[in-house]
C-alpha cells in the first residue's frame, strides 16, 4: 500500500483554551523524538497558542493504528482527554489543511502572518531532530511557498469579518505591532471577551480588567491571566491603556470627554484606541475629537465588517483557488514519485524542491 | 553627445516607472509591484551614479576643476539632490521594507531630475575662485544629504496625515490597511529627522568654517546661511516639542512639514535673494 | 519670572522669534549685506524708511534688540539646563508607565515582578551553580560593553545586577546645548573685539587702513609689557598691492584666478607679505587679509587705437598727435562695463565685460565733442554733448585694439578672535549630538536565583532608548549568547509578554 500523509490535531475551533494550553507548553523537539518512536517515518509538530497539530507518515503500519498510539502518547503526557477534541485528516485532505494553515485561512484572525513563521519553526525543529525526509522537506517548502503566495496575491489579510477581528486589525493600523500595547477591558460581555481574546492572540504586553463589581473583574482577569483593577482607578488605568474596550451596561457615558482628555495629556501623544461596543454608548461622543484619540462605536465597526463582507468573498475564493491548485500540483508530484520519474513544479520562482532535500 | 544628460534621462525614466509601480501598489495588493518598484529604483540609482560619473569626467576636463565635485551649477546641485533623495529612500526601504512609501518619496526624485533636465544647463563651467576649495566636496554634500533625508521624512509625514485622516474618519478604506500604522510612521518620521538634524547643523557649521577661510567671517547673515539657520531652528523646535511636550502624530508632522518648506526655500527660493550662493543668478 | 525664563516652552518661543526676524532680514534689504539695494529701497520709500530704521530693521542682525534676543536665548539655555532634567531621546519609546524609570530602578529592581515590567524579558535555567553563573554573567555583560552596577549578592540564594551601556547619552543634551552657548559667546567676542574692513588697493599702489591696529604678536605684547610698553598700541597700517593678476577661463569672461602680490606695512616695518588668493589669506598676528574682490575703476595705463594700418598708444589724459594729420587725440575716461542710463554713459559693474573709452580730438584750440568707442563692438559709437547726453554716431574709421587697465584689488581685512571659540563650541555641539542621537542607552537587569547545586534560574529584563524593533534583535542576540555561556539547555524563550508565555 502506498504510504501517504496523515494529520492529527486540534485547534481553537475544536478545543477549549485550557486543553490547548497544556499542549502548547510541551517541548516540540522532545515530542518529536517520542512520536518517532511510535512508528513514524517522518513527522513534524506544529504547536501554537491556537493549534496543536502532528503531521506524520507511518512507517509500515496502518495510519489508524499509529494515529491512536500518538493520541495515547499525548494524553499521557498532557494528562487531558484529547480524542473528543481532535480531528484527523489523511492524504490530500491533510496536504490541503496544511496549505490552508500556512495561508492563514484556518487562523482565528484570518490571514494573520505569524502562522507562517510558526510553520517554518515546526519544520525546522523537525528537521533538526532528523525527523524529516524528502517528502516532508518538499511538503513544508511548498506550504511556506503557498502561504507567501496567498498573502502577496490576495487580500485575505484585510477584510476581516467579525467585530473582534476588525478591531484587532484597526489596532494594527494605529499601533503597528501590538507587542508593546496595553489593553483595558471596562465591563464585561461576550463581545468584549472575544475581542480581548483576539488581542491576546496578538501577544499584547498586558491586559487590565476593570468592573464596577470587583468580583467580576477578578473572575474575568483570572480567565485571561490578566490584572484586575478597582473601579476607582479607572482614570489611571486609562492613562496606561492603548486599547480600551468599553462594554458596560451603564445608562449614561462612563468615559467622559474630560476623563479621556486628562488621560491623553499624560500619554505624550501616544494614540488611544477606544472601542465602544456597549449599548447604550459608554463613551461620550466628543472624545473622538481629541487628538490621538480614536473612538470606534459598534456601528462603525459593523459597517467596516459589512464592507469587508462584500469584498471578502472574492478574496477568499481567490485564496482557496490558489490553495487547491497547489494541492493538485503536489498530488501530481506525489504520484510521480512512485513512477520513478519525478515531476518538477511548474513555478520556478521558488527553490526547486528536489534541490532542497 | 552629453552622456551625463543621456544617463540622467535614463535614470529619470526608471524613477518615473518606479513611481508608477509605487502608485499601482497603493491600490493593488500584489507585493510584486513593490518589489518591482524596488528593482526599478535600483536600476535608476545605478544609471544616476553613471550619469554623475560622466558629469565628473566632463567637469574635470577643465584642469582647474580637478578634483572637485560638479555640484556648483544648478544642474549639478539638482542632480545630486535627487540622487541623495533616492539613495536615502533606498536605504530606508531596504531596512524597513515598507514598500508603500515609494508613492510619497519618489515623485520628488522625478521632479528633481526632471527639472534638472528641462530647466538647468548641463554644460560644465570652470569653478569661480571662491569655490576652488576642498570644502566644496564636503559642505554642500553634507547639507544636501540632510535635505534629501528631510525630503524622505516629508513623504513619511504625508503618509501619516493620510493614515490619520482615514482612521479618524471611522470609514477606513483599503488604503488604510496598505499604509504602515500611525505609530510606525510617526516613529519613522522622527527617526529620519533625528538622523538628519545633526547632519544639517554640522553642514551649516562647515559652511561657517569655509566662509572664515575664504572671507574671514564665520557668519555673515547671507540669505542662504540665514535660511539654513531657520530650517535648523524649525527642526530643533520639532525635536524639543517631541521630547519635552510629547508632541507626536499630526501636530509634529505639521512642524516637520514647515521645516521641509524651509528646506525647499533654502535650496531654491533663496537663489533669488543671495548674492553669494545663487545658482540661478550665475554667482558662486 | 525665572519660572518663565527657564521653561523650555519660552526657549522654543525665542527660537521661533529668531527664525521669524531672520526671515524678515532676508527679504528686507540689509545695509550690511546689500548696501546698494538697501539705499535704493530707502530712497524709494522715505516714509516707511523712517519707521523701519527706527527699529533698526535695515541692520536687523546687528540691532540691539536682535542681539538682545540672542543673548536672552543663550542665558535661557543655561537656565533650562540647570533646572530641567535632560530630555531623554528614549522617553517616547517607553510605555507610559515606565517613564518614571528611576523609581522602578531603585525600588523594584531586584524583584522578578519588576523584571516583568521591562519591555524585553528572557527566562531560562542554567546548568551552573549560582557562584559560577554569577561570575560568568557579569563577565559576559562586561565583554559586551556593559558597565555592571547596583550589584547585590546573597550567597547560596540569589544575585542581581544592572548592566548599563551608553549612559553618556544623558549628557549629550547638556554638551550640545553648552556647545551652542559657546558658539554664541564666540560670536559675541567677535562683535565686541573683531572687525571687518574693505580695503580697495590700486595695482602698484597702497592704501592706509581706516582702522588702527596693534601689529605686535601676542607673545611680543606679553614680553614688552615688562619693558613698560603698553598692552595695546594703535598703529596705522598700509596695504600695498605690487602686482594684481587675473586669469580667465579660455573663451569666457569667468575669472579662473585672481591674486594680489601684497605687502602689509606699519611705517617701515614689514608685517607680512604673500601672494593672496581667494581661499588663501595672509595672516598677520591673527588679523587676516583676504582677496575678496577686484574691479576696474576707470584708470588705465594706455589704450591702443587702430587707424587703418597704424596703431597709436594713448596714455590716460595725454594728448597724442596723429601722424600725418593736424589732429591730436586724447583718451581721458574708461568705463569697464559700458551701458547707457538715462541717455548718459554709465557702467553696469566693475568687471571688464564691455569696456569703452572716451576720446577727444582737437585741432589747435578747437575741440570736437567727445566720442565713446566700445572695444567689443567696433561698429557702435556714441557722441556726447555738453550735457553728457549720448547720440548714436556712424561707425568711425578707427577701432580700439587693446586696453591696458589699472585694476584695483579688493582686500578684506578681518579680525575674529572669537573663531577658535566658535570652533570649540561647534565641536562640543557635534559630540553632544552624537551622544544624544546616535548612542542609545541600554539597561539590562539580571536576576539569578539558585535552584540546587548545579542549577540556577536566570531572569533577564531590558530597556533601551533605541527603537524597540532594533533593540529586540540586539537583546535577542545578547540573551542567546548569555544562555550558551551559562550552559542552559532549555528551549529558548524570549518573551515580551508575561501573559502569553503559554504560546
Amino acid at each position: 500500500m502506498e504510504q501517504s500523509l496523515a494529520l492529527l490535531g486540534l485547534n481553537h475551533k475544536s478545543a477549549p483554551l485550557d486543553i490547548r494550553e497544556r499542549l502548547a507548553l510541551l517541548s516540540a523537539s522532545e515530542l518529536a523524538k517520542r512520536i518517532k518512536a511510535e512508528g513514524t517515518k517522518e513527522a513534524a509538530v506544529l504547536s501554537t497558542c491556537n493549534r496543536f497539530e502532528v503531521y506524520f507518515m507511518p512507517a509500515g503500519e496502518a495510519v489508524e493504528t499509529v494515529g491512536n498510539r500518538i493520541t495515547a502518547l499525548l494524553e499521557q503526557i498532557s494528562g487531558a482527554a484529547l480524542s473528543r477534541y481532535a480531528y484527523r485528516f489523511g492524504g490530500e485532505d491533510a496536504v490541503k489543511h496544511l496549505f490552508e494553515v500556512s495561508s492563514g485561512l484556518d487562523s482565528l484572525v484570518v490571514g494573520e502572518s505569524e502562522i507562517l513563521g510558526q510553520v517554518k519553526d515546526a519544520y525546522e525543529t523537525a528537521r533538526a531532530a532528523d525527523m524529516t525526509g524528502k517528502y516532508f522537506n518538499v511538503l513544508f517548502q511548498r506550504a511556506l511557498y503557498v502561504g507567501k503566495k496567498v498573502r502577496s496575491e490576495t487580500g485575505v489579510a484585510i477584510g476581516q469579518t467579525s467585530v473582534a477581528s476588525v478591531s484587532v486589525q484597526l489596532a494594527h493600523t494605529i499601533f503597528g505591532g501590538l507587542q508593546g500595547a496595553t489593553a483595558l477591558v471596562v465591563g464585561a460581555g461576550s463581545m468584549a471577551e472575544t475581542t480581548a481574546r483576539h488581542l491576546i492572540s496578538q501577544k499584547i504586553l498586558r491586559l487590565t480588567v476593570v468592573n464596577r463589581t470587583w468580583e467580576k473583574a477578578r473572575a474575568l482577569a483570572a480567565q485571561f491571566l490578566a490584572e484586575a483593577v478597582p473601579w476607582d482607578s479607572l482614570p489611571s488605568a486609562l492613562e496606561r491603556a492603548d486599547i480600551v474596550i468599553a462594554s458596560t451596561s451603564a445608562e449614561r457615558p462612563i468615559l467622559t470627554r474630560e476623563m479621556i482628555q486628562e488621560a491623553a495629556k499624560t500619554r505624550q501623544g501616544r494614540s488611544l484606541f477606544i472601542l465602544d461596543i456597549a449599548m447604550p454608548r459608554n463613551v461620550e461622543e466628543g472624545a473622538h475629537g481629541i487628538d490621538h484619540v480614536y473612538v470606534y462605536r459598534l456601528e462603525d465597526l459593523e459597517s467596516v465588517v459589512a464592507d469587508n463582507m462584500k469584498k471578502r468573498g472574492v478574496e477568499l475564493d481567490r485564496a482557496r483557488g490558489i490553495v487547491s491548485e497547489k494541492v493538485r500540483e503536489f498530488g501530481l508530484w506525489e504520484k510521480s514519485l512512485g513512477s520513478g520519474r519525478e515531476a518538477s513544479f511548474k513555478h520556478s520562482d521558488i527553490q526547486e524542491p528536489s534541490r532542497i532535500s | 553627445m552629453n552622456y551625463e544628460v543621456v544617463f540622467l534621462k535614463g535614470a529619470l525614466a526608471f524613477y518615473a516607472l518606479a513611481t508608477a509601480a509605487a502608485f499601482v501598489y497603493l491600490y493593488n495588493k500584489d507585493d510584486k509591484w513593490s518589489s518591482w518598484m524596488f528593482r526599478l529604483v535600483g536600476v535608476g540609482l545605478a544609471l544616476h551614479l553613471v550619469s554623475f560619473g560622466f558629469g565628473m569626467h566632463y567637469f574635470w576636463k577643465i584642469p582647474d576643476n580637478r578634483y572637485y565635485f560638479p555640484i556648483n551649477s544648478f544642474f549639478g546641485a539638482l542632480s545630486f539632490l535627487s540622487l541623495a533623495t533616492v539613495a536615502v529612500f533606498f536605504l530606508i526601504e531596504s531596512r524597513h521594507q515598507l514598500g508603500i512609501l515609494g508613492a510619497f518619496v519618489l515623485p520628488w526624485a522625478v521632479v528633481g531630475t526632471g527639472s534638472a533636465i528641462i530647466f538647468a544647463n548641463p554644460a560644465a563651467e570652470g569653478l569661480v575662485p571662491a569655490l576652488q576649495n576642498y570644502w566644496i566636496n564636503i559642505h554642500p554634500v553634507v547639507l544636501m544629504t540632510a535635505y534629501a533625508a528631510f525630503g524622505n521624512a516629508f513623504g513619511v509625514g504625508v503618509a501619516l496625515l493620510i493614515q490619520e485622516h482615514q482612521i479618524k474618519s471611522r470609514k477606513p478604506s483599503e488604503l488604510c490597511y496598505r499604509l504602515p500604522s500611525i505609530e510606525d510612521l510617526d516613529d519613522l518620521n522622527y527617526r529620519i529627522i533625528v538622523w538628519a538634524f545633526p547632519v544639517l547643523t554640522v553642514g551649516i557649521i562647515m559652511g561657517g568654517i569655509w566662509a572664515y577661510s575664504a572671507w574671514g567671517r564665520f557668519w555673515g547673515w547671507d540669505p542662504k546661511e540665514t535660511w539654513a539657520l531657520i530650517t535648523a531652528l524649525v527642526y530643533a523646535g520639532y525635536l524639543h516639542m517631541r521630547f519635552v511636550k510629547g508632541w507626536r502624530g499630526k501636530k509634529a508632522v505639521y512642524v516637520s512639514m514647515l521645516g521641509f518648506a524651509c528646506v525647499l526655500f533654502t535650496f531654491l527660493g533663496v537663489n533669488y535673494l543671495s548674492p553669494l550662493h545663487g545658482y540661478l543668478s550665475g554667482g558662486g | 519670572m525665572t519660572r518663565i525664563l527657564r521653561s523650555i516652552r519660552f526657549n522654543i518661543f525665542l527660537g521661533a522669534l529668531i527664525a521669524f526676524f531672520s526671515a524678515v532680514g532676508t527679504i528686507l534689504p540689509q545695509i550690511g549685506q546689500e548696501p546698494e539695494r538697501a539705499n535704493a529701497f530707502m530712497q524709494a520709500h522715505p516714509l516707511w524708511t523712517k519707521f523701519l530704521s527706527f527699529f533698526g530693521l535695515f541692520d536687523l542682525y546687528h540691532s540691539w534688540w536682535f542681539m538682545g534676543i540672542l543673548a536672552l536665548m543663550a542665558v535661557d539655555i543655561v537656565l533650562c539646563k540647570l533646572w530641567n532634567k535632560p530630555p531623554d531621546a528614549g522617553i517616547v519609546a517607553l510605555p507610559p508607565e515606565l517613564t518614571n524609570e528611576e523609581d522602578l530602578e531603585t525600588h523594584l529592581d531586584k524583584k522578578e515582578a519588576a523584571l516583568k515590567l521591562k519591555p524585553f524579558q528572557a527566562f531560562f535555567t542554567s546548568k551552573m551553580g549560582l557562584d559560577d553563573a554569577w561570575k560568568t554573567a557579569r563577565g559576559h555583560l562586561k565583554r559586551e560593553g556593559y558597565a555592571v552596577k547596583e550589584e547585590f549578592f546573597l550567597p547560596g540564594t540569589a544575585g542581581a545586577f544592572v548592566g548599563t551601556r551608553h549612559r553618556i547619552q544623558r549628557w549629550g543634551s547638556y554638551f550640545a546645548h553648552i556647545g551652542l552657548v559657546v558658539i554664541l559667546v564666540g560670536a559675541l567676542i567677535r562683535s565686541l573685539f573683531g572687525f571687518v574692513e574693505m580695503v580697495p588697493v590700486l595695482e602698484g599702489g597702497s592704501r592706509r587702513m581706516q582702522r588702527l591696529f596693534d601689529p605686535r604678536s601676542f607673545s611680543e605684547r606679553v614680553r614688552e609689557l615688562f619693558w613698560g610698553h603698553p598692552w595695546t598700541m594703535k598703529e596705522p597700517v598700509d596695504v600695498y598691492v605690487d602686482k594684481f593678476t587675473i586669469e580667465y577661463y579660455p573663451g569666457t569672461m569667468n575669472p579662473k584666478l585672481f591674486a594680489s602680490d601684497a605687502r602689509v606695512m606699519s611705517g617701515d616695518q614689514l608685517l607680512g607679505q604673500k601672494v593672496i588668493r581667494v581661499n588663501h589669506p595672509l595672516d598677520v598676528n591673527g588679523v587676516r587679509f583676504y582677496q575678496a574682490s577686484w574691479g576696474a575703476g576707470g584708470m588705465f595705463r594706455s589704450v591702443t587705437l587702430k587707424l587703418g594700418k597704424e596703431t597709436l598708444q594713448l596714455p590716460q589724459r595725454t594728448p597724442v598727435k596723429i601722424p600725418g594729420t593736424p589732429f591730436t587725440v586724447e583718451a581721458d575716461m574708461m568705463l569697464p562695463n559700458f551701458t547707457v542710463t538715462d541717455g548718459q554713459a554709465d557702467t553696469a559693474s566693475l568687471d571688464l565685460k564691455n569696456p569703452a573709452v572716451r576720446l577727444m580730438f582737437s585741432v589747435g584750440p578747437h575741440k570736437t565733442s567727445p566720442l565713446w568707442l566700445l572695444k567689443n563692438y567696433p561698429d557702435i559709437c556714441f557722441t556726447e554733448d555738453a550735457q553728457g547726453q549720448l547720440t548714436h554716431a556712424p561707425a568711425p574709421p578707427f577701432q580700439l585694439a587693446a586696453i591696458d587697465p589699472i585694476l584695483f584689488s579688493g582686500i578684506q581685512v578681518a579680525y575674529d578672535p572669537g573663531f577658535p571659540i566658535v570652533v570649540l563650541g561647534a565641536l562640543m555641539w557635534l559630540l553632544g549630538m552624537i551622544a544624544l542621537f546616535y548612542m542609545h542607552r541600554r539597561r539590562v537587569w539580571i536576576l539569578l536565583e539558585s535552584a540546587g547545586e548545579n542549577s540556577c534560574r536566570a531572569s533577564l529584563g531590558a530597556w533601551s532608548s533605541r527603537g524597540t524593533r532594533e533593540y529586540e534583535a540586539e537583546f535577542g542576540a545578547l540573551a542567546k549568547s548569555l544562555r550558551s555561556e551559562l550552559k542552559s539547555e532549555d528551549n529558548f524563550q524570549m518573551t515580551e509578554n508575561p501573559i502569553v508565555e503559554v504560546s
